[in-house]
Order: structure tokens, then C-alpha cells, then sequence
């Protein structure tokens, strides 16, 4: 029983798209850039540090754009010989921001973005189809903020973070040659971010931010199970639909970035940008049934399943650079490395995720107030042995992916 | 100007990096060759008893004959020039046996699979499927030769014996139905049919009947008995003397340990409740409670209490889960000395019954930890044992009121001797493999593993050995569901695989069938 939803792991794939597998898709000059954050030209700095809204030259800012990120994944059995590949959607992250500097001290911004979205979609009768037949994952980010010049040289700014989510997830239980779908379309969740931007030197940004952790909260969350016949409902306590409440805290961590771009000629800048990111606070997932007894590990409440995780703190470095060919066309370029938050001991996958390596390239042209951008990256996730041994999953595992991004700006002032 | 240069000189490396990256499998499992080693797979005959068959939920049908772990080692045998794997398979998936008895009439001589009928307050309710009806003639002689000669009940020694298939001997019990099925005469051997065969590759895993049997039936060895060790390596080595003869290569199994199975440890030692003994009326369970305490329990703990052996029977509690009654041979006969304690008690009642209850409650304990109760014993429990007038027949209430007799319980000292024996004859089994280099499975320690708290997982499904809902074990809690056949016929192809240097794939056991819910 325990297995049919050991690895219930709600929104890992909200969580997972955070930090690990990261499709990095806030901003289409950045991402061109390797995704770097000491940007201030325009509102697409708000996602990564409030702050740098006063160093952005116009008075009113806005900035929309989207992405495609495709990416498939293959497991390989060695053992069985058996290899499957994921047939995963097009992602479709979209962003929003304005900015507006009612006086020269102060900017307000908002920001809306969907930072994490993506569909894990394996064959439904592939090897692992207890663990995972498809992971639709959605989130909203709606970020109000203020920022303060302290100084010519110094900002200091703060965001409020409401974060939606949505979970969809569809997984096999064999045991009663059903299916179990795990959904919440509400999960909710606070948090903040504050950020320091600086300028000491005209020809250098540095961009010191840091985003909270943030507790989303899926409180009615919903398990439908699908069987032949009506049996197990009693025998799990489900009601008439074949369906049962749950409850679950799932810890967004937090993310430590410092960031610099130095002009090296007026025509020339380059980036670097390092992230940490705070995953050990994912060492497991709790998910509280309201009445089914899923977890039979657990004899003095088996409504509480508790699935190890076992995530780590995990790194990002980046480096990108910008060339102005003529003031109207830009050309950009970048790298960047990405560490896989856990460890193959820890695989999973509906969440798979790897140390990657990714180059990323765009061309950004002004016409007057009008910014259009267009970038795109290539991720080499590099190939990894998976040998989770709780959930008795070995193998190997490799994927590949690709982003693309259209972003527009209005700097009217 | 100095950050620039490291940012270059970092942008480079980085990009250098990526060129030599590993993005793709060093091996792509699609141009794997599976090969056959220096083993043989063209004519593979699995030798064994029911385990071997693909016998589950207490019968042997046709979908459990294509989950047998033999029928998945031929499979992926076939990768490797593997032939036709062919099984003695019953006529339909109900299972059970009918003997003819001459005049046209037949005897059910084996039941049907058992199936889960339905749940109550969770519980599975399990019974015989068909109305226990069988259709399968043990006379309906199927024609040989086949690859899967396991033969569900057979005893190490059973392989040898010459008219093992003769449909005269099945009730003399000198034969076995099942064998009778497809042997290739009355008179032959499970051996003789194995040799003429010419198997070029086998596997062996024999001997679990040698302890099983005897532990199912409560160690009473008035109804099975346990194979001496001594004896069971006698037999043992005949029998690989007689494969050895035949040149095939081979993987042979030891036995697992009898006393990890669902069907020894799902019974509780304490399962009378209030509820269970008013048959779910409570309040006539706790008035069972009280009678029972007054006339049988409250008056022996007083007696043995006094004769220093208050721990053999306590009063009964209303509120708790109270341990079945049970006879236990092992310790002293108290029962001159109930008898005349009864006697002397002045209480008219006991009087009257002092030789009966020392009689009956002499070897009497309550069941507790460390005692194993076999899944067919529940049944059992309340059932009446036919007592002399003038004794209350409520007297007879085996397991509540009458202590259980030797059959129906494992005690202690008996799990030790079976345990004990297994361990011998898996010195035997050990020693075989190792003399005549063969491939070995320690199909044991596999076992235990799956009786341990973790189970085995595979791709996310845990197996433990817990009955119905841990999957591996199918609803007689002795045999494996296809999938618990799944995880052995692993631990046979990792076993041929590191002897044979051959590299038959695994199968993937979440593709058989676990247990069938309703």
C-alpha cells in the first residue's frame, strides 16, 4: 500500500523547477545572458532583485515576454535492458513587470511570472508508472515591491511574494490495476525577498539578493484513485468517488544570489552571477491523508505518508556577456552550470534533474522606446547513474533541452 | 580590468567544460548484446516442487503456471538461443484436482484457488473460487516432455521415487496427482523423465517440503514429518548425482526460512477480543469474557498460580486482545496436580470437573510472543472439541476455552527445529552448488530480506512479505505471487549470469500479476 503513493511528491516538481532542474526563465535579455541579475535596464530586473528598479534609467518600465522550453528525458534499465523516454509538452513560462519611480528615491514595481511549469510526461505503462505517469506542474508568482536609493550608488529594495500553484499528477497502483491522481489547484504561499544593488563605478552593477523560503500550502488537496471495481474504496477509506482529501507543506527554498556586470568598453559588458540554493530544507515530503491509511510505515497514524527526499543545497554559477553592435542591435551570450540538487541516491522521476550545463545566446533590438529580445539557450544536462535504493530504482538517466524566448519592453520616459 | 580577465578566463573554461561534457549514455541499452556465456539454454528443464510449478493462492492454474519463475528464466533464455519452454498446464484457471473413483464418480482431491471475495472492516474475506468446484481429472494425462517439472507437495526424496506418477498410488500418497498429470509413464521417476530429456541447462530448488509440510501442520507428527537432516543429504546428493549425470549446467536454489512466511506470522497470538468472541457483538463477547474467566480461566490462574506457574494462564480482559489457549508440550504436566487442586477446592463445580481439567489444562498455556499461528488456524479458533458428558460443551471452544492442540500451533522449540533442520539442509544445498559448480541462489537470505521491514522495492513498488497487502505472497501465505516469482527469477538470472559469465537481462517483476483485489 505504502508504495502507491510513496513518492506522492506533491508539488517536488514546483519545488524541483526552483532551484534544481531549473529551467531559468525570468527575463529574455538575461536568460540571452546566461540568466545573469545585475541588469538594471529595464523592469525585467524585479524577479531578481528588487533593488535594481532605481537603477533602471526610465521612470515607468514594462516588460513582458514568454518562453518555450522543451526538454525530453530517457531512463535506461541496464538491468532489464528496457529504455523509455519521456514525451514531455512544451513548456510555456510567461513573465510581466512594470516599474514606476514616482520620485527619484523611490520605485514601486510589480512583477508576475510563472517561474515553474513544466509537464513530466512518461508513457503510461513504462517501468516506473508507480512513481510517476505524468507531473503537470503550474505556478503563479505575483511580486508587489518598493525600492530606495540610499545613495547615488546604492538601492536597497523589498518584495512580497504571494505564490499560486498547481499540481496534476498522475500515477499508476498496480496493486488494484488502478491509477491515482494527486491535484491541488490552489496551493498558496507567502513569502519576501530584499535585494542590495550597487553601483559604485559607473561601469559596474552589483546585485546582492536574497528570496525566502516559502511554505506553499496545499490544504484541500484532492486524490482521486481509479479502479476496475469500487472494492478498495472502503478498504481506503475514500468516498463514493473514489476520492479522499490531503494536506501538505511543501518548502520552497530559499535562493542566495550575488551577481556583477562590468562595462568593459561603453559597447561591452560582462556578467557573472553565483546562486546557492537552500534545498536541504526538502528532506522530505509529508502528505496528510484526511482519512486514507496510505502509510502502513507509519502504524500510529497511516494517514501521514512520509516520503524521504533527501534534496541538498545545490549551487548555480553563470557568466554572460553583452556586445553592442550599434545602439539599436545587441548581440549576448552566455554559460552557465547548474548543480542537480540531489544526488543519484536520490533520483526521482517525476522531478528527474541533473548537473547541466547550459550556453545561452539572444539579439536585442531598440527601436526608440521599444525593446524586442529574442534569446535561447541549450541545456547538456549531463548524464547521471540513478541508484535510489528506496525506491528500488536503478538505471541511468540523461535528458536534453532547449529554450527559446521573446521578451518585449516599453521605456517611454 | 583583473575581474574581466577571470571572467574570461572562466567563460573559456566553462565552454571548454561543456565540449567535453557527458551528455549521453556511455552504453545505450539498444546496442547491448545479451549473451548466453558458456551456458547452454537450449533445452532448459526446471526441476522443483510447487514453488517451481508456479502453484499460488493455493492451487495451481494456468495463469500462475506462465508467471512461474521458470517460464520468465526461459523467456529471457530465449534472447540467448533458448527453445520452447513448455509446461504441464491445467485446464482452466480455477485450479483444484478430481480423482476418478471408478463407476464414473470423482473425489475433489485438491481445492480451488483461493480469491478475495470481498473486505470486511478491512479484513479480507477469502474463500475457494468456483464454489470450490474443480474440473481438473488427474487421469487427463497431458503428453510430455515438458521444461517445467516442478510438481507442487513433492519432497526431495519425491524425485527419485519410481512411480511417483502412478494415479493408483495418489491414495496411498506413494504417488502425487500432479505428477501423475504429466509423467511420462505410472512407473517413472520425477529424475528418470528429467535425464531421458537430455537438459542441456537446469535449475533445482527443492526441499522446502522436507520442512514446510511439518511446519504447516503445527510440527504434529501424526500428520507430517520433518525430513532428518542426514537423511535429506542422502537424498539430496542422489538426486545431484542423478543431474549431474545428464552434463547439463544448472542453477540450484537453497530453501527460505518457513517460518518468515505470511502464512506462519499473520495470525496473531492474541486475537480474541470482545468482538471477535461475541462473533461482533460485543457485549456478548465481554459475557463470553466473564463466563470464561469465572469457570475456566479465574479458577486455573488461581491453581497453577499457586503451584508457581501463574504465567501460564491469566483471567481474560474485556478491553484488551487476549492470547489464544494453547497446549505446549514442551512444558511440565501440571496436571495431577490441577487435579487435585480442583478437587480439594471445595468449589462443587470444580470438583466435579478436577480430573478434567487436569487432564486438559495440565501442558495448557496462553500463546505468546515467539509461538506462530498458521493462517489456518483461524478458522479454527471457537471451533467446538467433542468433550465427555457431563462437561459444558462451551468447555470445548478450541482455543478460547480448550487449549489447541499440537497441529494448529508452532511453539518455540518447534520453529527452532525446523529452523534448525532448514539449516542444515541448506549446508547440504550449499555444498552441492559449490562441489559440482554450479550457479546458486540463496533464495534465503532473498526471503529474509522481503520478511524484513523495507521489503525489496522495485521502480517504486514495495514488496514485503506481510500478507495480501505486502504483493509478494499470494492469498495461501505460502507461495509467491507472480511478482514475489519475479523477484526470485531475479536472483536466478543473477545467479546464472556470475557463473556462466552470461548476460541474460532481468525481469521486471511489477509486470506480473501481484495479488488480485476485487
Amino acid at each position: 500500500m505504502k508504495k502507491i503513493l510513496v513518492s506522492t511528491a506533491l508539488l517536488a516538481g514546483v519545488l524541483s523547477y526552483a532551484g534544481g532542474f531549473r529551467v531559468s526563465l525570468q527575463g529574455v535579455k538575461q536568460l540571452a545572458m546566461a540568466h545573469t541579475s545585475a541588469h538594471a535596464e529595464d523592469a525585467s530586473v524585479t524577479f531578481f532583485n528588487p533593488a535594481g528598479m532605481s537603477f533602471i534609467p526610465s521612470k515607468l518600465s514594462v516588460v513582458a515576454g514568454g518562453f518555450g522550453a522543451s526538454n525530453k528525458v530517457t531512463f535506461q534499465n541496464l538491468n532489464t535492458l528496457q529504455s523509455t523516454e519521456t514525451d514531455n509538452p512544451l513548456g510555456t513560462p510567461i513573465y510581466a513587470a512594470i516599474t514606476y519611480k514616482p520620485i527619484e528615491k523611490l520605485s514601486v514595481g510589480f512583477s508576475f511570472s510563472t517561474p515553474f511549469g513544466s509537464t513530466v510526461k512518461w508513457p503510461e505503462n513504462w517501468e516506473g508508472k508507480e512513481m510517476v505517469q505524468k507531473m503537470e506542474l503550474k505556478s503563479y508568482y505575483f511580486q508587489p515591491m518598493v525600492s530606495v536609493k540610499l545613495a547615488p550608488w546604492l538601492a536597497f529594495g523589498a518584495s512580497y511574494i504571494y505564490a499560486r500553484g498547481k499540481v496534476d499528477w498522475d500515477k499508476a497502483v498496480t496493486q488494484f490495476n488502478g491509477t491515482v491522481n494527486i491535484n491541488d489547484e490552489k496551493a498558496s504561499g507567502h513569502g519576501y525577498g530584499f535585494g542590495f544593488y550597487f553601483r559604485p563605478d559607473p561601469k559596474l552593477d552589483v546585485s546582492i539578493a536574497y528570496r525566502s523560503a516559502i511554505d506553499m500550502k496545499a490544504k484541500n488537496g484532492t486524490a482521486t484513485f481509479k479502479f476496475p471495481t469500487q472494492t478498495p474504496y472502503s478498504l481506503l477509506k475514500l468516498n463514493a468517488a473514489g476520492q479522499d482529501g490531503f494536506s501538505a507543506t511543501l518548502p520552497l527554498v530559499e535562493e542566495y544570489t550575488i551577481g556583477l556586470t562590468y562595462k568593459v568598453t561603453p559597447k561591452w559588458q560582462v556578467s557573472a552571477d553565483f546562486n546557492y540554493h537552500g534545498w536541504e530544507r526538502y528532506s522530505k515530503l509529508v502528505l496528510d491523508f484526511d482519512n486514507a491509511p496510505l502509510a502502513t510505515n507509519n502504524p500510529s497514524d497511516p494517514t501521514v505518508l512520509v516520503n524521504p527526499k533527501n534534496f541538498r543545497n545545490s549551487k548555480t554559477f553563470r557568466l554572460g556577456t553583452q556586445y553592442a553592435f550599434t545602439n539599436m542591435i545587441y548581440g549576448r551570450l552566455g554559460a552557465y552550470y547548474d548543480e542537480s540538487p540531489y544526488t543519484n541516491e536520490n533520483f526521482i522521476p517525476e522531478t528527474p534533474s541533473f548537473d547541466t550545463y547550459v550556453i545561452t545566446g539572444g539579439v536585442g533590438f531598440k527601436l526608440k522606446q521599444f525593446g524586442v529580445d529574442i534569446a535561447g539557450g541549450y541545456a547538456m544536462p549531463q548524464y547521471r547513474n540513478v541508484n535510489n535504493a528506496n525506491l528500488g530504482f536503478y538505471g541511468q538517466a540523461k535528458a536534453r533541452a532547449f529554450y527559446f524566448g521573446l521578451g518585449l519592453s516599453y521605456n517611454p520616459f | 580590468m583583473k575581474k574581466i580577465i577571470i571572467s574570461t578566463v572562466a567563460v573559456s573554461a566553462l565552454l571548454f567544460t561543456v565540449t567535453s561534457c557527458k551528455t549521453d549514455f556511455d552504453t545505450d541499452v539498444k546496442d547491448i548484446q545479451v549473451s548466453k556465456g558458456s551456458a547452454d539454454f537450449s533445452k532448459y528443464v526446471a526441476l522443483g516442487n510447487s514453488l517451481t510449478s508456479g502453484y499460488r493462492d493455493g492451487a495451481l492454474y494456468i495463469d500462475g503456471q506462465n508467471e512461474s519463475y521458470p517460464s520468465m528464466l526461459a523467456g529471457q533464455m530465449k534472447l540467448v538461443g533458448g527453445g520452447e519452454f513448455k509446461q504441464p498446464l491445467m485446464g482452466d484457471n480455477n485450479g483444484g484436482l478430481l480423482l476418478p473413483i471408478g463407476g464414473g464418480a470423482t473425489a475433489q482431491i485438491q481445492d480451488t484457488k483461493l480469491y478475495i471475495k470481498g473486505f470486511v472492516d478491512g479484513a479480507p474475506d477469502i474463500g475457494p473460487i468456483n464454489n470450490n468446484k474443480a474440473a481438473n481429472l488427474v487421469s487427463n494425462i497431458l503428453k510430455g516432455p515438458f521444461n517445467n517439472m516442478g510438481v507442487p507437495g513433492a519432497k526431495v526424496a519425491h524425485l527419485l521415487a519410481p512411480k511417483y506418477g502412478d494415479i493408483a498410488g495418489i491414495a496411498g500418497k506413494t504417488a502425487n496427482p500432479y505428477f501423475v498429470r504429466f509423467a511420462s509413464s505410472p512407473n517413472a521417476s520425477v529424475i528418470e523423465d528429467f535425464a531421458s530429456q537430455n537438459p542441456t541447462f537446469f535449475s533445482l530448488w527443492i526441499g522446502n517440503n522436507d520442512a514446510l509440510l511439518y511446519a504447516l501442520a503445527g510440527a504434529d507428527n501424526s500428520i507430517e514429518t520433518l525430513t532428518p537432516p542426514a537423511q535429506f543429504k542422502t537424498y539430496y546428493d542422489m538426486l545431484i548425482s542423478k543431474i549431474e549425470a545428464t552434463k547439463a549446467k544448472g542453477v540450484i536454489a537453497n530453501i527460505p526460512s518457513v517460518t518468515s512466511i505470511p502464512s506462519l506470522t499473520t495470525i496473531p497470538t492474541n486475537p480474541l477480543t470482545a468482538a471477535v468472541l461475541g462473533k461482533g457483538n460485543v457485549a456478548a463477547g465481554e459475557a463470553a469474557i466473564d463466563d470464561l474467566n469465572k469457570n475456566v480461566y479465574g479458577p486455573l490462574s488461581q491453581i497453577l498460580t499457586a503451584l508457581g506457574a501463574g504465567d501460564r494462564i491469566k483471567p481474560l480482559s474485556k478491553t484488551a486482545a487476549n492470547p489464544l489457549l494453547i497446549k505446549d508440550e514442551s512444558i511440565p504436566n501440571l496436571g495431577a496436580q490441577i487435579t487435585a487442586a480442583a478437587a480439594g477446592s471445595g468449589n462443587p463445580t470444580l470438583v466435579m470437573l478436577s480430573a478434567y481439567l487436569g487432564a486438559t489444562y495440565g501442558q495448557a498455556r496462553q500463546a505468546k510472543s515467539g509461538d506462530l499461528i498458521p493462517l489456518t488456524t483461524k478458522a479454527a479458533i471457537g471451533t467446538l472439541e467433542t468433550l465427555p458428558a457431563p462437561i459444558p460443551a462451551s468447555l470445548g471452544a478450541r482455543g478460547v476455552a480448550y487449549p489447541f492442540a499440537d497441529k494448529y500451533v508452532l511453539i518455540p522449540s518447534e520453529v527452532k527445529e525446523i529452523n534448525d533442520a532448514i539449516d542444515a539442509y541448506n549446508v547440504t544445498i550449499k555444498a552441492a552448488a559449490t562441489a559440482k559448480g554450479y550457479a546458486f541462489v540463496d533464495a534465503n537470505a532473498k526471503l529474509k530480506q522481503l520478511a524484513g521491514d523495507s521489503g525489496i522495492s522495485w521502480d517504486g513498488v514495495k514488496y514485503t512479505a506481510k500478507f495480501v497487502s505486502g504483493g509478494a505472497f499470494s492469498l495461501d501465505g505460502v507461495h509467491l505471487t507472480g511478482r514475489g516469482y519475479g523477484v526470485i527469477a531475479n536472483e536466478f538470472i543473477t545467479a546464472i549470469n556470475a557463473t556462466y559469465n552470461s548476460s541474460l537481462p532481468l525481469v521486471d517483476p511489477n509486470k506480473y500479476s501481484g495479488v488480485t483485489l476485487p
